[in-house]
């Protein structure tokens, strides 16, 4: 047994703490999104240069053969950082869905892993995600022609992807369908998220699919894997979320002085602060054990609902007790605690919220 | 016990529905239903009021010969009970609540002739000038220094939080007026009729909900009368400390609570579950959200025990307990609101929360609101002395070996 980063994967998070700390620096995060832009190029495109982007994806589809656990160790510090790169919404999710089209992806998926092309998959709606009978999209035939209805909520970069992936039913079967973002019955709302990514909601009304643009049949269990490991990775922006914020708050408790004293003397805010680190060292350890699992094919469905719920709810509480600790300017805009506790929020609503995974875990023997 | 409010009483109910069903404009109600904060959108509460006034109901519980309305507690009661169901803006409080009720009870003569009726009609805007960077939860570790020059003060120093700052006319505060001995001695009480004196700079702060409603307050050799003062110089403690009794007293908070938990019914009733059907078909949802009832009744039952005069009125505990059951109730209300929003909880939305806005919201209004008044809610829980600050009040009101 072992959970420890191998000396390769600790060679390219030290290499990427050094840009991030460069580029991504919490002042021009937010000098960004004041801008209105989402990602920045430049950064996209050091991503693309360190294989960051090419990672995730085998040799045969262009990629580097990176694992589970390689995301992972790029995504703690993306969650650290605060990234709002695309890494999930265009590589994790985009990406790997339109790789599961094999050599059809070709030269698409090639502009995807250089950081040309932003794509996206469009899977959730407004039920979030479930079983496949309730998929509520549909790719139906009528008349030898195939066309597409449905309706599709935050879709990560659906309004800038170039790149259109949507899950749909037909029948009793889950497909997965290349759109043009610019076809007829195709509507895009846009907007950025709490956050600080962009997203979309999609309608899809009588959308016309060339059969050519249908990337797989069958595609349930496939998307189950795409969605397994871009929700390992999310789980690992929450632990490092929960990391910074656990680091943040004992400092501020420490400097913090109230009634001449530091405020971590008062007995009320160390257990708080006590209380963090253990909500941050189970999650901590639940990650990096799933990850062991998934990376020896023994990680199901199961494994991952665990993990997504567990960082879930340990990550909201402990950005609740981060903003508690530090008082009126935990509250505010300036400080990057709040943001946070944000993007770890927006995690836990995605693909999956706490309370659906629990429910799962607990209606079902392992 | 009795637990009737008397049949005569019904009347009175129907005259205050006839008049908050007809009176508020469709802004003050728009205002009403995107509140998402302790404080109602500015310019829409401040002309609900002037309409309350205008009947005589701006202030229900002042006594009457000030304006008040000479209301039972039954009959306020009933009012908040009718206010909440119409999902109306809540009047701001620190006029209504704070230095009304302060001027009161130890204003001047003159003071209560010059500014009580202004702070009825919403004319005049107080902002609480208290906070600053170094003296939070340690409020009587304040700095901010007032020199007597003259007739006058000369005001020197920082506050922070003061809420609303940016829109308000008028300012009490507390200044150092003496460095020397304890440090509860030595501050002094304030009333600025202006937030524009030459040397005074308002800047507002940003919060997580992405809206600018607290500030920061520098005094750069402000000059201001000494006839500002309530209390003696060097006994602004004793006057923070008889104004804090009305900030934290008895409330009614829980009509508005209760119509909180029937918009999360109404609305859970409508939203798709990934376990099928809709949440509130969903038995884990239904658990918590009866957990939530629960946790509401009891509060509710707490306020009319004060509010009707029982002896847990007279707890010392008494604003504490009622300031951490509000403020936790609140936030786990808010927190359900996220979770029927789901994923719906997440885009920022700022134009369509806006009052008078054209831009639709991207969902339901709850959806809309669920995410800013989550957000909003976490200070709930550090104003008005922190939870943590309160559980220790709590906690010495108890016999100890
Ligand atoms: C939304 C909002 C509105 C506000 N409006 C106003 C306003 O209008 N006017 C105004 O003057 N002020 C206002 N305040 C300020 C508010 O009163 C202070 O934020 C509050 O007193 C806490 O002070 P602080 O923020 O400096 O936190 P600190 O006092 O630094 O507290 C930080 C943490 O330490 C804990 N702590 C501190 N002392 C102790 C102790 N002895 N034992 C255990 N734990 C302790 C606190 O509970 C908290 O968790 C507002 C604040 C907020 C968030």
């Amino acid at each position: 047994m072992d959970f420890t980063f191998t000396s390769e994967q600790e060679m390219l998070r030290s290499g990427l703490a050094r840009l991030l700390s460069q580029t991504c620096s919490f002042d021009q995060r937010q000098a960004r999104l004041r801008a209105g832009r989402g990602h920045d190029a430049d950064v996209w495109r050091q991503f693309a240069d360190m294989g960051l982007l090419a990672l995730p994806f085998s040799e045969a589809e262009g990629g580097l053969g990176g694992g589970a656990s390689d995301v992972v160790a790029i995504g703690e510090l993306l969650g650290r950082h605060l990234v709002v790169e695309p890494y999930v919404g265009s590589i994790l999710l985009g990406g790997k869905a339109l790789a599961l089209a094999g050599e059809r992806a070709g030269a698409l998926l090639g502009t995807v892993i250089a950081g040309e092309a932003v794509a996206a998959l469009a899977h959730e709606e407004r039920h979030g995600i479930g079983p496949l009978a309730m998929l509520g999209t549909t790719l139906s035939e009528s008349s030898g022609t195939l066309r597409l209805d449905g309706d599709k909520r935050m879709v990560l970069d659906g309004a800038e992807a170039q790149v259109l992936v949507v899950s749909a039913r037909q029948g009793d079967r889950l497909v997965l369908v290349q759109v043009d973002p610019a076809a007829a019955g195709v509507s895009i709302t846009g907007y950025t998220t709490i956050d600080g990514r962009r997203a979309a909601n999609l309608r899809f009304a009588g959308v016309s699919i060339d059969p050519a643009a249908v990337l797989l049949d069958n595609a349930e269990a496939a998307l189950d894997g795409v969605i397994a490991l871009a929700t390992l990775a999310l789980c690992a922006e929450a632990v490092g979320a929960m990391g910074a914020l656990l680091e943040a708050s004992s400092t501020y408790g420490a400097t913090r002085k109230q009634f001449g004293v530091p405020i971590a003397s008062f007995q009320a805010i160390a257990h708080r602060l006590a209380d963090m680190k253990i909500a941050w060292a189970k999650a901590n350890a639940l990650l990096l054990h799933t990850t062991a699992l998934v990376e020896a094919g023994k990680g199901g469905a199961r494994e991952i609902a665990l993990l997504k719920a567990q960082a879930g709810r340990l990550g909201r509480s402990l950005g609740e007790s981060a903003v508690q600790v530090h008082g009126g300017i935990g509250m505010t805009d300036e400080l990057n605690v709040g943001h946070y506790h944000k993007r770890i929020l927006a995690i836990e609503a995605m693909l999956g919220s706490t309370d659906y995974h629990l429910r799962r875990v607990g209606a079902a023997a392992a | 016990m009795d637990i009737e409010f008397g049949p005569e009483l019904e009347a009175f109910r129907r005259e205050v529905a006839e008049f908050l069903d007809t009176a508020p404009t469709p802004e003050i109600r728009e205002a009403g239903r995107k509140t998402t904060s302790a404080f109602a959108p500015f310019e829409a509460a401040i002309k609900w009021q002037g309409i309350l006034n205008q009947r005589g109901w701006a202030a229900p519980g002042w006594p009457k010969q000030y304006g008040g309305t000479g209301w039972s507690v039954e009959q306020r009661y009933i009012f908040a009970e009718e206010y909440w169901k119409r999902d109306l803006p809540p009047l701001l409080p620190n006029g209504l609540q704070m230095v009304g009720p302060l001027l009161i009870e130890a204003g001047s003569e003159e003071q209560k002739a010059r500014y009580l009726p202004g702070i009825l009609s919403g004319e005049d805007y107080w902002t609480q000038g208290y906070s600053e960077p170094g003296a939070g939860s340690d409020l009587a570790a304040l700095k901010c220094s007032a020199v007597a020059d003259g007739d006058d003060y000369i005001i020197n120093g920082q506050k922070i939080w003061t809420t609303l700052a940016h829109k308000a006319n008028r300012m009490f505060m507390l200044v150092r007026t003496d460095g020397a001995g304890k440090k509860q001695q030595g501050i002094t009480f304030l009333l600025l009729e202006r937030t524009d004196y030459p040397g005074m700079e308002i800047r507002p702060i940003i919060g997580l909900d992405g809206i600018p409603e607290q500030c920061e307050v520098f005094f750069d050799n402000v000059r201001v009368p000494q006839s500002a003062r309530v209390g003696a110089e060097n006994d602004g403690w004793s006057v923070a400390k008889a104004l804090l009794k009305h900030e934290r007293g008895g409330s009614a908070s829980s009509p508005a609570m209760y119509r909180r938990l029937e918009t999360i019914r109404a609305a859970a009733s409508g939203t798709p579950s990934p376990h099928g059907g809709t949440v509130l078909d969903d038995p884990v949802f239904q658990r918590d959200l009866g957990e939530l009832e629960a946790e509401i009744a009891a509060c509710a039952a707490f306020e009319k025990l004060v509010i009707s005069g029982h002896p847990s009125a007279a707890d010392p505990a008494m604003p504490s307990l009622t300031k951490v059951m509000n403020s936790e109730l609140t936030q786990r209300i808010s927190v359900m609101m996220t979770r029927v929003a789901g994923l719906e909880a997440l885009p920022l939305q700022p134009e369509a929360l806006e009052v008078g806005s054209t831009a639709a919201p991207l969902g339901s209004d709850l959806e809309l609101l669920a995410m800013p008044y989550y957000l909003n809610s976490r200070a709930t829980t550090i104003y008005a002395g922190t939870n943590e600050v309160q559980r220790d009040l709590i906690a010495r009101t108890l016999p100890t070996a």
